[in-house]
């Protein structure tokens, strides 16, 4: 075993025309940021969620730091939805609570420092934040941790750039050195200088998985320029 | 972990609960109010627009329970669901704990606050029952005085019943305390089946949920009637009364552990989280 998350054989079929993950194989190591990028409908969504035991795969497996995606996983594995998963009622430190509760590798100081850093007041209920405030909580919850693995899945998509500037040097400054950080984007040229490799997925095949490095000295080009080649329509 | 997850259940359950219970206080305030009226206390000769109120009154007063029993019962499904299958369940299927522990949980503390509300409506109604009492008790009695009296006469009764119909009050009454005890928490439990129940299907998954717990209780029913009506050509009324008791309690139990593997198998084999 050399790879952090080894999937084989990935299929997830909603019914016999609807294949959002078809056949892949895939090992990706550890100390990595790699970027999961396809047009919307790749199937990216879909592999991570899978990947943190949201969807139940209809064949073939996932194994993370050689386990299969279950309690132990979860405990290492930092996760970033796509969307706002926390209650609009709860309020910003009962969140942090529930975090230092469940995941030991919480740091509750780190997460203070962010939401003080951002001017987010720790008693304030979700409900009554902005839609990029609460993207940045989200983060901020997930980059607290000490995890093996952070999943962030669109973590740039719908915020302004400034917002995106700021979430982008928040994965950079704050993710363990030792880890291996997914992020899921169709924003390509937004987080291009961040990333060690990339899996290029289209129509939930996987269509590429190579270093950044690679993509630059073989075609002489930037990912994003790439990328445009690849899914040209 | 389990009473890291119970705790939590407890902090984003508790405000409503709590709030059910202020109903039900305010609903037994209510029904006091109605046994004030002269009425009760003097033979009511001529009806007055305040009897016309006190037995609006009582009628809201039993709507209202009953709304109460309804409205924890709404409650906790649409907690359930919505901290499990929607959105708001990505935070909880993507902490390191067991599925059982997420499903104990849940059912420990949606069970609490139901055996809570239920406790609490016996006492609103001891509680109208003793303001009846009060009301149209003769002059010269306490309140102390008339309920030892009840108390006598009930003592002769059971005695008599007994007797007559081989029914123990006070065995009864303990088969009775118990199911109603075990009750909420297989209530829970098969309210929470049939909406895991409905996540089988692809769409229309809330509705689907609804049309399993109807089917369930049809089910259920049948079951009940079935074994009551073999019950009732073989043993005494007595015997009957608790061993219908006993029997729907079991036949209640076995079907809320059926659907707690359901619950389990959705959450553990076949979650799609959409």
């Amino acid at each position: 075993m050399n790879g952090l998350i080894e999937i084989t054989g990935l299929t997830k079929a909603y019914d016999a025309r609807n294949i959002a993950v078809n056949n892949i194989t895939l090992t990706l190591p550890k100390g990595k940021i790699i970027g999961l990028l396809g047009p919307n409908g790749s199937g990216k969504t879909t592999l991570i969620k899978m990947m943190n035991g949201l969807l139940t795969p209809t064949q073939g497996s996932i194994r993370i730091n050689g386990r299969e995606i279950g309690v132990e996983t979860k405990a290492h594995v930092a996760y970033l939805p796509d969307r706002t998963y926390l209650a609009g009622n709860q309020r910003i430190e009962e969140i942090l609570e529930y975090f230092c509760d469940f995941y030991a590798d919480f740091s509750r100081e780190k997460a203070v420092e962010m939401l003080k850093n951002l001017n987010i007041a720790p008693d304030a209920k979700m409900g009554i934040l902005s839609k990029g405030t609460k993207e940045k909580v989200q983060l901020i919850l997930v980059m607290s941790r000490k995890a093996d693995l952070y999943i962030l899945d669109e973590p740039i998509a719908g915020v302004d750039p400034a917002a995106r500037d700021y979430i982008l040097r928040t994965i950079i400054n704050n993710y363990n050195p030792d880890a291996t950080v997914l992020i899921s984007t169709h924003l390509i040229g937004d987080i291009e200088q961040v990333l060690d490799e990339v899996i290029f997925m289209r129509y939930g095949h996987l269509v590429l998985y190579t270093s950044v490095d690679n993509i630059r000295e073989q075609h002489g080009k930037s990912v994003d320029a790439y990328f445009r080649e690849v899914f040209a329509c | 972990m389990l009473g890291k997850l119970i705790k939590h259940e407890w902090k984003s359950t508790y405000k409503v609960g709590c709030l059910l219970l202020f109903a039900v206080v305010l609903i037994t305030f209510m029904g006091w109010l109605a046994f004030q009226s002269p009425m009760w206390h003097n033979g009511g000769y001529r009806v007055t627009i305040l009897d016309i109120l006190s037995i609006v009154t009582i009628i809201m007063y039993v709507l209202l329970l009953i709304g109460v029993v309804y409205g924890v019962m709404i409650y906790v499904a649409v907690h359930f669901y919505r901290t499990m299958y929607t959105d708001q369940g990505y935070l909880i299927h993507t902490l390191p704990v067991t599925k059982h522990q997420i499903l104990c949980s849940k059912i420990l503390v949606s069970g609490l606050w139901m055996l809570f509300i239920g406790i609490g409506m016996t006492i609103s109604v001891m509680m109208l029952f003793s303001s009846l009492i009060a009301a149209v008790m003769p002059a010269g009695y306490t309140l102390p005085e008339a309920w030892g009296e009840i108390w006598g006469t009930f003592g002769e009764l059971s005695e008599f019943i007994l007797y007559e119909f081989d029914l123990d009050i006070l065995r009864s009454f303990v088969v009775l305390l118990i199911c109603m005890l075990i009750s909420p928490f297989t209530t829970v439990t098969i309210l929470f089946g049939a909406i895991s129940a409905g996540q089988f299907f692809t769409k229309v998954r809330v509705l689907m949920a609804i049309v399993c717990y109807i089917g369930i209780l049809i089910v259920n029913n049948i079951f009940s009637s079935i074994a009551q009506n073999i019950l009732i050509l073989q043993a005494s009324f007595g015997n009957y009364m608790d061993i219908s008791t006993i029997l729907n309690t079991i036949i209640n139990i076995m079907i809320a552990v059926g659907l707690y593997v359901v619950s389990w198998l959705v959450i553990s084999k076949k979650l799609n989280m959409q």
